[in-house]
């Protein structure tokens, strides 16, 4: 697995709701899992361009409380089938854990970080190690990654991947 | 240094089979009790075929409540209730508490003695908490219940505690739906983020298993992670008279030299009626700040403040008086129990007699407005957990949400009012001791 992401800033504000900002509510409803299928929607009703102008290896920067609202997971296995990174402020609780079962490398808590970059910026960034670099403002902060049981799940593939694993090895 | 450990750090520690657990370790714990409701099951168990498990964990363990959608109100409800009560058979869980035979899944397993103090519970739903109100841990999982029935476990990041005193005792016309929300405004939601909330303090002399649940409820709008309450004495005599025998054998206190990530203390006595505005539970003021909005519906009842305590604070004001003329009151008592107990101490007849309707026990209108909810541009005053935009039917209808004391006053004037106004007129003011 790749956890050192070096692509271009894409920066949204606080408060990005995971219903209808991030993804369209429909999905959520339809209970849409493939992230083949959701890539092609996230941020649509922001930005109906996000999906064709993003790379594989591009960081979303996010302030506070990312993908707040009703826990759905589509949002983040949008994200994840983008191969994109997540870094934000805060996320609430249950788009953390969502973030996790998607397998999708993020840094939970960023204080400030909406102020270390600005959307088209280079930047790195190391999920395992918590380290961020904006290469175009030339600024280094070290934030403080997953915990390691954390970073395994993602390694190993999210929730169905670990869930289908352990049911193996409990025969 | 080796510090003492609070209430849940205690019980997650049992439940993962560790000596200690420190605030940010992520553990594996096994619960003692798994709750499920209505027709989640039949996702929980789709995701289980996905994953290819034929068997729950351990079904002895599982208690599914239809509480959420008691009355099927269509075709594809009946077909709902249908399909949760052939997984019940299918998977032989015996503790399927359908129509008619348990109410709020959320409150009649600790009146069942169901729920011991101590234990570890896990739970699809958000409002598992009221657990506490016995010294129980009841964390919410959401979706990811599915990999607890198929493992009997998922990953837990052991949240901090922050430990909340109560001293001094509820004015009259004050409700602990008061103090429950008034807190919220006076701790941060950083603080709360991911926190237990541990009570302790005098002041439970005073407060019955009822309060207790409302205490434990609350909190969760505000992002923590549970609540529960030290059983005392008085929680102790209440599950010695459950009709299931309750164990104390997990029981646990918190050390003396337990680590807090924040300390208060509150006393109840300061307190006053409080309203929480739209469009969040946590936009809280004074009923003052809101007093006189014309109101069209208003309802009593859900897993915060739907309990036999709750039916009879709104049944003192509502006794011998009729609602507003275009105002609709439900009332819906949270468990067959409650429902039982209000019909034989006359408090369902004092309603009927107001003009209200009676809903059956459940969620009732707070289950998203199957039943009982809202029109576009109407106006409710009631005490459900959440007030977001559509909580109860139409999207752009206002949700303000109070006490029962404070919603009975409010329906009896068709505004909201301040429930202190009934205990200046005489033959009211006796009888409330609330």
């Amino acid at each position: 697995m790749k956890w050192v992401f070096r692509g271009k800033c894409w920066k949204f504000g606080d408060n990005l709701a995971i219903d209808g900002e991030i993804m369209p509510l429909r999905f959520a409803l339809a209970r849409e899992m493939s992230p083949e299928v959701l890539k092609h929607h996230v941020m649509e009703e922001i930005d109906p361009e996000f999906a064709k102008k993003v790379n594989p290896g591009d960081i979303v920067v996010a302030g506070k409380r990312f993908g707040q609202g009703n826990p759905h997971i589509q949002g983040l296995l949008g994200l994840k089938g983008l191969g994109l990174g997540l870094v934000v402020e805060s996320i609430p609780r249950g788009s953390y854990r969502n973030a996790i079962n998607a397998a999708l490398p993020f840094l939970p808590h960023c204080p400030n970080v909406t102020q270390l970059a600005e959307s088209g910026d280079d930047l790195e960034v190391d999920f395992q190690t918590g380290l961020f670099i904006n290469h175009t403002q030339n600024i280094r902060r070290q934030f403080e990654p997953l915990p390691k049981p954390l970073l395994n799940i993602i390694e190993e593939g999210g929730f169905f991947a670990v869930t289908k694993k352990r049911l193996q090895q409990s025969g | 240094m080796d510090v003492g450990a609070t209430m849940a750090e205690k019980i997650l520690a049992r439940a993962c089979g560790k000596e200690k657990v420190t605030p940010g370790e992520i553990i594996y714990p096994f619960p003692d009790l798994i709750t499920v409701h209505d027709w989640y099951i039949t996702h929980a168990i789709k995701t289980l075929e996905e994953l290819g498990v034929e068997r729950i964990w351990d079904p002895s363990r599982v208690i599914v409540s239809t509480d959420h959608e008691v009355i099927a109100t269509s075709v594809q409800a009946a077909e709902r209730q249908k399909a949760a009560r052939k997984i019940a058979e299918k998977y032989n869980i015996s503790r399927f508490f359908d129509v008619g035979f348990g109410g709020l899944g959320h409150v009649f397993p600790v009146e069942k003695g169901f729920v011991e103090p101590g234990m570890f519970v896990l739970a699809y739903d958000t409002h598992v908490t009221n657990f506490g109100a016995v010294g129980a841990l009841g964390i919410p999982v959401i979706t990811e219940i599915a990999a607890v029935l198929a493992l009997g476990t998922v990953w837990i990041q052991v949240p901090k505690t922050i430990r909340i005193n109560l001293k001094g005792r509820l004015k009259p016309g004050v409700s602990i739906r008061d103090f429950s929300q008034w807190i919220l405004g006076r701790i941060s939601e950083d603080v709360f983020d991911y926190a237990i909330v541990e009570y302790g303090g005098e002041a439970f002399r005073h407060l019955g298993i009822d309060a207790r649940h409302t205490l434990c409820n609350i909190p969760i709008e505000m992002g923590a992670k549970s609540a529960l309450v030290e059983p005392d004495d008085f929680a102790k005599q209440y599950l010695k008279t459950r009709p299931n025998p309750v164990r104390l054998d997990w029981l646990v206190m918190p050390d003396p030299d337990a680590e807090y990530a924040e300390v208060y203390e509150f006393d109840l006595s300061e307190v006053e009626p409080q309203v929480a505005a739209p469009p969040r539970p946590d936009h809280v003021f004074p009923v003052s700040r809101c007093a006189g909005t014309k109101i069209d519906h208003a309802f009593i009842g859900s897993c915060a403040s739907g309990l036999l305590e709750d039916l009879r604070e709104a049944a003192r004001i509502l006794k011998n008086r009729t609602l507003h003329p275009g105002v609709r009151l439900f009332v819906t008592p949270a468990t067959q129990e409650i429902m039982r107990s209000a019909e034989e101490e006359g408090i369902i007849k004092i309603f009927v007699e107001a003009g209200a309707v009676i809903t059956p026990p459940g969620c009732g209108p707070c289950a998203g407005g199957k039943i009982g909810g809202l029109a576009a541009g109407e106006v409710s005053i009631n005490t459900g957990t959440r007030n977001d935009p559509g909580r109860l039917g139409a999207y752009d209808a206002q949700i303000y949400l109070a006490s029962p004391a404070t919603v009975a006053a409010s329906a009896i004037r068709g505004k909201i009012t301040d429930p202190r106004e009934f205990f200046n007129e005489g033959e009211a003011a006796d009888e409330m001791g609330l």
